[in-house]
């Protein structure tokens, strides 16, 4: 059933060129950089960008966060919205489950889909940061330097650098369950994509209000920035294992949410 | 949907009650009792002031609700009482330890070791080396709950002293401890600390103004550990690459030692003893005791202008013939220009009548009885 | 003969709307059974019951013998079927939507998907579309897809509905003869249609369907049986009126329905008082008679309360 579905998924056009579109955005940013030598000034613009110019062997990280914010979700918003809804749209949907697939299974199987994606969006990004990094920019494969200004050794750096596509790869889940949730309540992709994003903006938006500090805590995106965490010396793990912990708490009830009304839905599409 | 035959009630019912399970969970290690323990306030205070010694490890978060009215050139300073503060800390000793202000992409890092500290800021790649001096500005680590509870609480009589109900911090059961100032000057309402009584740290401090319900700081570890860090942790070496500089001292402490002619200072003011600190230029002046300071400090002329441009924008400053002066929470602040000396600022946790009053015992600065 | 489709009183509400209103399927194996309704009769929502698709708010349905929906999982697998309108994804090629269709669910073992996929296009004659996506299928194509979908585990059960909805009539000749050669192979048809011609061609068992209650549900044998009339066909019906006075119950153009059910004893008659006689059959009721007597009025129409 899972294999099904990453089939699915895979052969799909419309992955590769969501995928393809990510990867746009910080090509070009490279691309403008090297060629106007502005970088943006420290403490601005996505985090680790500013040091993109001394060591490109960042760039990984810079491409990350400069999708991070909004591509990125967008696309996992779009995926995951689209996993049961296009199905009902399709018509597919009620040929599968009389087949029979069985709905939870499905479900289960549907949110697979969305992680493989996710997982591969994200190390496609930096693998291809990594490409344009250290084709554009100088870099220091010997060492680089800890966002508390210790000497990291290449395995260190590399090691880092692997748990913090990871962290990103896990703090996509939140928007791909309620995504996955909104997707089994409409028939309409489109609906499902648009209700994860409000939910997404929601949370950015209250996320900068004090006023919402007390609710900060549990906001899905409260956590998204932590990857920079794992480039402190010592490594600061308070807000990566909240922010997992936090992914969990939300994939546990949306998926939990999506299994109750699924399973006794009418499928009528 | 209509009433489906397999039964949706059940199901959504599972979901509601996990949900419901899981919002509660704060609410509900929240109101796990905290045990207390009648400890004397005065004994808790030795404790306290006996703990600087203690070696930790943690995370400490403060949030200040004081809007100062400065110029850039004290932006810093503003921040770290306006803002919330996110910072770690590694403790091996009063002359060995770390502070690390976070950001969300950077972080600033204070190194202390025996001979002064190595500043780190990561967004501009730079390392700051400067002496430890006597009177500086406030840093970020003046702000980590242990410092600043040690401090507050160094000068405070055992009559100002009251136990309060205990409190959860960072999973360590804390007693509390609160300091009422008696100098009718002061504009502090009261500050309270809790104390993890087996190290005598303070976890939490808290000061209330006279004027606000707001806490004017509020500084508190999120995460505690009582153990040695390790060396290599608060040490420091520039990185290859990083632009390595030296500090100068502040600009408002140099000012002081310019003055050609600098104003003869009283040896009480607003009711407050003058006090004398060491390395201190003569020409500042400090007065008061633990929680209730005034410092006259004269300043440069630019700084000056910039302030009385910022005051003359803020609705909340008072202009009269005694001069422009502004309360934020319990901090008072008063511009004084005499025509011969140079500008003067009052500031200090006194209030506005304490500053006018202050004022007028300074004639030398054109105070006005 | 044991019992394929078996419901009882099985009812499904939207609302205050009774989509299907406590009806008792009676499918027998080795029926082709004419599932029959206008639009909005009820037909889908029954079909989707059946499937376990769409949950029923009162009632029971066994499927094969086994309880639905709970036995989905084991009864499903035995069940082809056809719901409205053919699905796929129209980036794959067929063969890749039937392998996955296939993938999807239990009772298709891996070993032999391939061949299994391969022969059922060749059953429904697309054979040689290759790697064409579904995107570039004409309407029937997609029809014929869709059928293979529903005969890819050589099922027990076919529920088919409307099977041959944008086929052109060869086509529609050619899915007939593969519906009544799987039906002699063993296999129970399910056929839900409006088209009264397509069910009267294909069926030997119909139930008729009216506004969410079964109305009719009978061997189409026994429904069109003769009446014991007998009908003539003749340029002059008020001469046959003449001869057999009393017997004609009625005349209608040059078509006059005579009392009897012996057509050659009518014939013999008719022809002895030389009338000329263009046709002469034993009186039966059509599909259509059968089915607009028992459904009052078409389901579409909306009538002002009284």
């Amino acid at each position: 059933m899972i294999a099904v579905e990453l089939r699915k998924l895979f052969r799909r056009p419309r992955t590769w060129a969501t995928i393809a579109v990510l990867n746009a955005l910080p090509v070009l940013v490279a691309v403008l950089l090297v060629l106007t030598d502005l970088a943006p000034r420290p403490g601005e613009g996505p985090p680790f960008l500013s040091a993109v110019l001394t060591n490109g062997a960042l760039y990984p990280l810079a491409a990350l966060a400069i999708v991070l914010p909004l591509f990125l979700p967008i696309a996992v918003a779009v995926v995951a919205g689209d996993s049961v809804a296009g199905e009902a749209q399709a018509g597919t949907l009620r040929y599968l489950l009389a087949r029979p697939a069985g709905r939870t299974r499905l479900l289960v199987a549907k949110l697979v889909a969305v992680l493989a994606f996710v997982l591969v969006t994200v190390v496609v990004v930096a693998a291809v940061g990594y490409l344009v990094g250290t084709t554009l920019f100088d870099a220091q494969p010997v060492a680089g330097t800890s966002v508390s200004g210790t000497s990291l050794t290449p395995e260190e750096l590399a090691v880092r650098t692997v748990l913090a596509i990871g962290y990103v790869a896990v703090s996509m889940l939140g928007v791909a369950a309620f995504a996955l949730f909104f997707s089994t309540l409409t028939d309409s992709p489109l609906g499902a994509t648009m209700g994860a994003l409000v939910v997404l903006v929601t949370s950015s938006l209250l996320f900068t209000l004090d006023a919402a500090s007390p609710i900060a805590p549990y906001l899905p995106t409260r956590y998204w920035l932590a990857f920079v965490d794992f480039f402190r010396d010592p490594v600061l793990w308070r807000d990566i294992t909240r922010g997992i912990a936090l992914q969990g708490v939300y994939v546990g009830v949306l998926l939990a949410a999506a299994w109750a009304n699924f399973t006794t839905k009418d499928i009528t599409s | 949907m209509a009433t489906p035959g397999r039964a949706a009630a059940p199901r959504w019912a599972v979901v509601g009650v996990a949900v419901a399970a899981l919002a509660a969970l704060p609410a509900l290690v929240g109101a796990l009792p905290v045990g207390d323990c009648p400890v004397p306030a005065a004994e808790l205070r030795a404790e306290v002031l006996a703990s600087d010694g203690v070696t930790y490890s943690g995370y400490a978060e403060s949030a200040g609700g004081l809007a100062l009215p400065v110029t850039d050139q004290l932006d810093s300073v503003a921040d770290l009482f306006s803002d919330r503060t996110e910072m770690r800390v590694w403790w091996r000793s009063p002359d060995d330890h770390r502070v690390d202000v976070l950001s969300a992409a950077g972080e600033t890092g204070v190194h202390r070791d025996a001979r002064g500290t190595w500043t780190w800021e990561y967004e501009r790649a730079a390392a700051t080396r400067a002496a430890t001096t006597p009177l500086a500005l406030p840093a970020p680590p003046d702000l980590l709950p242990a410092t600043l509870g040690r401090r507050l609480l160094s000068e405070a009589t055992d009559a100002e002293l009251t136990r309060i109900g205990p409190r959860r911090i960072a999973g360590h059961d804390a007693l509390g401890l609160r300091v009422t100032p008696e100098e009718p000057a002061s504009a502090v309402q009261h500050v309270d600390v809790w104390v993890d009584p087996g190290s005598g740290l303070p976890l939490q401090v808290v000061v209330l103004g006279r004027t606000s319900e707001v806490p004017a700081l509020d500084t508190r570890f999120l995460d505690l550990e009582l153990a040695v860090p390790d060396a290599s942790t608060t040490s420091f070496a520039p990185p290859p690459g990083a632009r390595v500089g030296t500090a100068d001292q502040a600009e408002i402490v140099l000012e002081a030692g310019r003055r050609l002619a600098p104003v003869p200072l009283p040896g009480t003011l607003a009711g407050l003893p003058r006090r004398t600190l060491d390395g201190a230029p003569p020409g500042i002046g400090l007065y008061g005791r633990g929680i209730t300071l005034l410092a006259v400090a004269p300043v440069p002329r630019r700084l000056a202008d910039e302030l009385r441009r910022t005051l003359a924008q803020s609705p909340d400053a008072v202009t009269d013939e005694a001069g422009t002066r502004i309360a934020a929470g319990p901090v008072g602040l008063m511009l004084l220009d005499p025509p011969h000396a140079g500008p003067y600022v009052l500031t200090g946790t006194v209030t506005l009548d304490a500053l006018v009053e202050a004022a007028a015992q300074l004639p030398a600065l054109g105070g006005v009885r | 003969m044991s019992t394929v489709i078996a419901t009882r009183g099985l009812a499904k509400q939207y609302g205050r709307l009774h989509a299907v209103d406590g009806i008792d399927l009676d499918v027998r194996a080795g029926d082709v059974y004419g599932f029959l309704g206008a639009n909005g009769s009820g037909k889908t929502t029954t079909v989707r019951m059946l499937l376990g698709l769409v949950l029923p708010t009162r009632g029971e349905i066994d499927l094969l013998g086994e309880r639905m929906p709970r036995a989905g999982r084991r009864v499903l697998p035995r069940v082809g079927a056809l719901i409205e309108s053919p699905a796929a994804h129209g980036h794959l090629s067929g063969r890749e939507n039937l392998a996955l269709l296939d993938a999807a669910g239990p009772g298709g073992s891996r070993r032999d998907r391939r061949r299994r996929v391969a022969d059922v296009l060749d059953q429904v004659g697309l054979g040689g579309v290759g790697r064409r996506p579904v995107k570039a299928y004409s309407l029937g194509m997609r029809q014929r897809l869709g059928l293979a979908g529903a005969l890819l585990r050589r099922p027990e059960l076919l529920v088919l509905d409307e099977p041959t909805n944008g086929l052109d009539p060869q086509g529609i000749s050619e899915i007939r003869e593969l519906l009544l050669e799987l039906h002699r192979g063993g296999t129970t048809i399910f056929l839900s249609s409006h088209l009264l011609a397509e069910v009267e061609q294909l069926c030997t068992r119909v139930g008729v369907l009216d506004r969410g209650r079964l109305v009719l549900q009978d061997d189409l044998a026994i429904l069109t049986a003769p009446t014991g009339a007998t009908v003539v066909r003749t340029p002059t019906p008020e001469r046959v009126r003449a001869v057999l006075d009393g017997r004609v119950a009625a005349v209608d153009a040059e078509r006059v329905v005579v009392s009897g059910g012996d057509a050659a004893e009518v014939n013999a008659l008719l022809v002895r008082a030389g009338i000329p006689i263009t046709g002469l059959a034993p009186d039966r009721p059509t599909l259509e008679e059968v089915v607009l007597a028992a459904a009052a009025t078409s389901a579409d129409r909306v009538e002002r309360a009284p």
